[in-house]
């Protein structure tokens, strides 16, 4: 079974050629562990028993040396 | 449960979107005929109408929500095991609640579990507090990189499911300053509605923000000027991309 938004694809159509600069920015795929932190994403297995805002809060000190600050979570168990 | 980092966390919002997928163990206050109780399961699927439970997070009146589907997956005595998925903002203690009532025997939740959240599943790179542990003392002591790859994702492709403007260069630093999108900086577009929620990315596949479309995406394929999308949550830092100067 699936839920509405999983496994859709989005068509891209074109509407011109354009160049960008390689100068600025970067492709994800691209980016070094530091600069990815920056945008990064996890999907945490939270353990049982303690609340989402600790584990974020643990997993945000786990990843404060390689420059973590911000530290959000979505979602709660019972939506 | 999802977690996302530093610039990332404006994005979280738009995580909330799309369906939920739960499993959850209803159980029955007393025993009831299998056929009736398939029947009712019948009955919760499509639009049903719910009132949030009396300690919530929002106004307490009647809301529809959609229930996509809805299997039980095993019945033992007065507890039934079964999958759901469910639109966001459907609370699945209420209904089983609800179902109970319907039954006219009543049911409480004993269990539930989360299994997917839109485009996020279980499935993918889970990692636990240990892992993640792991991951940083791997790459700050022996210089290998591997476990923290295999964990730490990007913002783009939590987003996947969303649909995407990709804009020219000289429109990026605009965008990263919170200014409404204009036809003329679309470079790329995937087919979208008017009103749904947008992301902005770079040539380069980066996100910049999360937006609001005024145009549809045919609507801006024949048209030349004009705001597209309004833009909402920037996640792209200010400087990333030069500010280019009116040529004309």
């Amino acid at each position: 079974m699936k839920l509405p938004l999983e496994s859709l694809k989005h068509e891209i159509s074109s509407l011109r050629e354009e160049e960008t600069d390689s100068r600025y920015g970067k492709a994800p795929e691209e980016r070094s562990i530091k600069e990815r932190i920056n945008y990064g994403f996890i999907l945490l297995d939270k353990p049982a028993g303690i609340r989402s805002k600790t584990a974020a809060y643990i997993a945000k000190n786990i990843m404060a040396t390689l420059g973590a600050k911000k530290m959000g979570y979505s979602g709660t168990l019972e939506h | 449960m999802p977690l996302a980092i530093n610039n990332a966390t404006k994005v979280l919002p738009a995580l909330l979107f799309g369906g939920k997928e739960y499993v959850a163990l209803m159980h029955l206050h007393s025993e009831v005929d299998e056929q009736l109780l398939r029947g009712t399961f019948n009955k919760f699927i499509g639009k049903i109408m719910q009132l949030p439970p009396v300690r919530s997070h929002v106004k307490r009146q009647y809301r529809q929500r959609e229930i996509y589907y809805s299997d039980i997956l095993e019945i033992n005595g007065k507890d039934v095991l079964f999958k759901v998925g469910v639109e966001s903002g459907t609370y699945i203690r209420k209904l089983i609640h609800d179902m109970g009532e319907d039954l006219k025997t009543g049911a409480h939740m004993t269990e539930l579990r989360r299994t997917k959240v839109s485009t996020l599943s279980e499935k993918d790179n889970l990692a636990t507090l240990q892992d993640l542990e792991d991951s940083v003392y791997f790459y700050e002591k022996e210089n290998d990189d591997r476990l923290l790859n295999k964990y730490l994702g990007s913002i783009e492709s939590a987003i996947d499911f969303l649909p995407k403007v990709f804009i020219s260069d000289t429109a990026v630093d605009p965008v990263c300053h919170g200014s409404p999108l204009a036809v003329p900086g679309i470079v790329k577009l995937t087919g979208f509605d008017k009103d749904e929620m947008i992301g902005i990315m770079t040539l380069k596949g980066e996100l910049i923000a999360l937006g609001k479309s005024v145009l549809s995406a045919d609507e801006i394929k024949t048209s030349n000027r004009g705001v597209a999308i309004k833009t909402d949550s920037v996640v792209m830092g200010i400087g990333t991309y030069p500010t280019y100067k009116k040529i004309n």
